[in-house]
């Protein structure tokens, strides 16, 4: 059985949005922040950029989401965000098409003799930034994107994405698959449970090769996966036997537009548009503050 | 009971085989259904209840592709070249878990669902999901999220999706699987109500005796994929093996006294002793999910050795989330759970898992290996046992659960039934001295539950295979489960430990049970009633070779 976010109705001007008009803003800024065509896709003059994050933030404000509810997935994105960026920086990959590696101006060049060998890593004003800027753009991905969830009613899942379009079965696809996500976090939770029961410990042993690690997952990733399967299985019998798919459905929860998702709507293709002008103009490239050359 | 000109079923000569198996999962299956009538279908597992069930609602030859012969009318209409959903109008199906069957995140949704499908206008479909909620008296949780209802609340929702689309036929597999028994009480109230209404509804369930409620008006038993008996259900008590099939206590009991069935050699279960030492002691315990409300309250117990306890109570009382503590898979919010005198804070599961064994309700959740034996193979491995102990112990976990044919299988490709079984197993092949249980019997035919319970409890005098657990810890809605093996019974209600004591004391209070929504069997009044001669608790046949004596 499929189980929702956790959705508290806190009846702020975020909530009362139509959820399609959310929907389309945060794909329009998402596009805008980081696939604008142009020199490296999308956003990476920190200055605009930093906007979309604190338009991102101020709608996680006035939504009300607690920490609490997103403490995890923070932290998730967080360690995800600093370790790609770092790892890009450290490896010099990454910024092709964004800076040219001739213009760099090197502001740090120590010698570090690691197990006999001299390095001379470089840090260029331009590698800071692009690190900055690229940890702030996958921010602002994630704050656009966390507050649908949280903030979506289950309700209204399937018929948002009706009205965005789609066709009957593709919405209810929609639905069930934006529910699969808690889902998979409940089942691996209770598998773990499951296997911690019988004396399993997830942590690594001494002496373990790569391919040993990946066999320890097994005993989660395994019944996880067939779980999966077999739910879908399951889903899609319980759905034949009630008429799923005979020909056009009516669907029950209903949607309209009121005069500020209008607005909502209006502003997020207005970004949009000004991203991808500001793009054609040579607007929206890296931007490097003065003070580090 | 009403009739018409038209039967709304007639099966005739049915015979199937899936494509994946080469022998036959039904054959040659006939009978016939009038408007209005309640039909048991009655089996152990594997005999082909199920399949019969999924070739009525068309599950076969659709989902589950197979070679079908015979012929099914519905309302006198071959409908084996419609598509499911059309049979879906005709045969309303509620599947045995209601949590495979639940779609809609809401209440309101789930009960729309089938109507959506069908196009029908929306102020219909409002009046008539008002109309079906009202009508099993769920109105009130229309706004609810359909993943937070209790056990009972999904089944009665399961039926209302499927009723709001009003089929004639109702074909309802084990509705009883996953209630409490004062939920199943209600759930048999409204299947004799909407019989009585004019529904056809067929009941696929091997707990004959809970069904006996209802008065079916025809009976259908299956062995080896064919029918064996079709008659009236007074007919089916007399004559079915009650060894297979539970039957009502004093219907075993005089059928005992009538024939000549030689006395079973079962040893009584011991006593449980006040006096012995605390394995795992609950001191003060309290629990809530995250910021939610307390689930566990104030909870101050003692597991000792010898104990086999049986934990009752209603549906959303609290029992797993008490049973999880035993093991370190939940540490209590305040108070403290010892296990040997340590603090459960400061051991993790896995080291508890040497001493407490424990069977979590859903085989799923752990099965991953390539063959069964690997399956209980692994948990011996993880707590450290030597190559020979894993295997004798493996070997015989198998024999206990009867897989022993089954073992080089994959566990994943076998039945929901035998997959219980080997998550039983996983755990017994532990060897841990003490074993909990989250109800090991759903899913399970009576022969094999009671059959492995026996091996478990170490009841059988000529079982060699018996475990010494220190002590067994065991939630069922069973009662009788509690009759038959338990020493000593915990009642929980609203997460506090409200009764507990021997079985004799804690269930003779039937106010106080009724009060937990847990109902007396006829086995327990029979025991009950015959106590002063018996002086414990015994399971029907052996209650009616003591009587006899």
């Amino acid at each position: 059985m499929l189980v929702n976010w956790a959705y508290t109705d806190r009846g702020t001007l975020y909530h009362r949005l139509d959820p399609r008009a959310r929907i389309i803003f945060m794909c329009c800024a998402l596009i805008a922040v980081g696939f604008v065509p142009g020199r490296g896709a999308g956003m990476w003059d920190l200055r605009l950029v930093a906007g979309f994050l604190v338009i991102a933030f101020l709608q996680i404000i006035i939504s009300r989401i607690t920490w609490k509810q997103m403490q995890r997935f923070w932290i998730v994105i967080t360690v995800i965000a600093v370790m790609l960026s770092v790892i890009t920086l450290l490896t010099g990959r990454g910024s092709v098409g964004v800076y040219s590696a001739a213009d760099e101006h090197i502001i740090w060049s120590p010698t570090i003799n690691l197990l006999g060998m001299s390095l001379h890593p470089q840090m260029s004003a331009e590698r800071l930034t692009y690190l900055v800027t690229q940890i702030m753009r996958m921010m602002t991905f994630a704050a656009l994107a966390v507050t649908i969830p949280f903030t979506f009613d289950p309700y209204m899942y399937g018929i948002t994405f009706r009205k965005l379009g789609f066709g009957d079965k593709i919405a209810y696809a929609m639905d069930m698959a934006f529910r699969f996500i808690p889902t998979l976090g409940r089942d691996m939770q209770t598998i773990m449970d499951a296997q911690r029961a019988r004396g399993f410990e997830l942590e690594s042993r001494e002496g373990m090769n790569l391919f040993q690690r990946i066999r320890n997952f097994a005993p989660l990733l395994i019944p996880l996966t067939i779980g999966s399967v077999v739910s879908g299985e399951e889903i899609s019998d319980a759905m034949d036997l009630r008429g799923f798919g005979i020909g056009p459905r009516t669907w029950l929860p209903q949607l309209k537009y009121n005069l500020v998702d209008w607005v909502y709507l209006i502003f997020g293709i207005l970004l949009l548009a000004g991203a991808i002008v500001a793009k054609r103009a040579g607007f929206g490239g890296l931007w490097v503050p003065p003070w580090l050359y | 009971m009403m009739s018409s000109a038209t039967p709304p079923l007639v099966v005739e000569n049915l015979s199937c085989r899936y494509l994946t198996r080469d022998e036959y999962a039904l054959r040659d299956v006939s009978f016939q259904v009038d408007q209005g009538q309640i039909i048991l279908i009655s089996g152990t597992s594997g005999c082909g209840k199920t399949t019969l069930l999924r070739c009525i609602n068309g599950l076969v030859p659709r989902s589950y592709r197979a070679e079908v012969s015979g012929t099914i009318l519905i309302n006198g209409k071959d409908y084996s070249e419609k598509p499911l959903s059309t049979i879906s109008q005709a045969v309303g199906t509620v599947l045995q878990d209601p949590e495979r069957q639940i779609i809609g995140a809401k209440v309101l949704t789930e009960v729309a669902f089938g109507l959506e499908n069908l196009g029908l206008p929306r102020d219909e479909i409002i009046e008539r999901v008002d109309e079906t909620l009202d009508y099993l008296g769920i109105l009130h949780l229309k706004d609810r999220e359909t993943f937070s209802l209790s056990g009972g609340e999904k089944q009665k929702l399961a039926l209302a999706g499927v009723l709001a689309m009003r089929p004639d036929i109702l074909a309802l597999d084990e509705p009883l699987a996953n209630l409490d028994p004062a939920s199943a009480q209600e759930a048999l109230k409204l299947i004799r109500w909407l019989a009585d209404e004019g529904k056809t509804i067929l009941i696929i369930e091997h707990r004959v005796e809970d069904v006996l409620a209802v008065k079916p008006d025809l009976s259908i038993h299956m062995e080896d994929k064919s029918i064996s008996f079709v008659g009236s259900t007074d007919e089916l008590i007399q004559t079915v093996d009650y060894e297979l099939v539970k039957l009502p206590a004093p219907i075993v009991i005089e059928r005992v006294k009538a024939g000549a069935s030689p006395v079973p050699q079962i040893t009584p279960i011991p006593e449980a002793k006040p006096e012995s030492p605390a394995l795992i002691e609950f001191e003060d315990v309290s629990f809530r999910y995250g910021d939610g409300p307390m689930v566990i309250k104030d909870v101050n117990l003692a597991i000792r050795e010898g104990d086999i306890i049986a934990v009752l109570g209603p549906n959303g009382a609290g029992k797993t989330t008490l049973v999880k503590h035993a093991i370190g898979l939940l540490k209590p919010t305040s108070g403290s759970v010892r296990l040997d005198g340590t603090d459960s804070r400061e051991m993790t599961a896995a080291q508890m898992a040497r001493v407490v064994g424990y069977v979590f309700q859903n085989p799923r959740h752990m099965l991953f290996a390539s063959t069964v034996r690997e399956e209980l193979a692994f948990g011996p491995k993880n707590i450290g046992q030597t190559p020979e102990e894993i295997e004798e112990n493996t070997e015989q976990a198998l024999d206990v659960v009867h897989l022993i044919e089954e073992a080089d299988r994959p566990p994943l490709a076998l039945s929901f039934g035998q997959q219980k079984r080997i998550s039983i197993a996983a755990i017994l092949s532990m060897r841990s001295s003490i074993l909990v249980m989250d109800e090991p019997t759903a899913g399970q035919d009576y022969a094999n539950y009671m059959s492995f319970m026996d091996s478990v409890a170490g009841i059988r005098a000529d079982d060699s295979r018996a475990y010494g657990f220190s002590a067994i810890v065991f939630i069922t809605h069973d009662i009788d489960l509690a009759v038959c093996y338990a020493n000593r019974v915990l009642l929980i209600g609203d997460g506090r430990l409200v009764a507990d004591g021997r079985p004799a004391e804690v269930l003779a209070d039937f106010n106080q049970l009724l009060n937990h929504r847990v109902i007396p069997s006829s086995l327990l009044k029979a025991n009950l009633e015959y106590l002063p001669q018996t002086g414990r608790f015994l399971r029907a046949d052996v209650l009616a070779h003591a009587l006899s004596d």
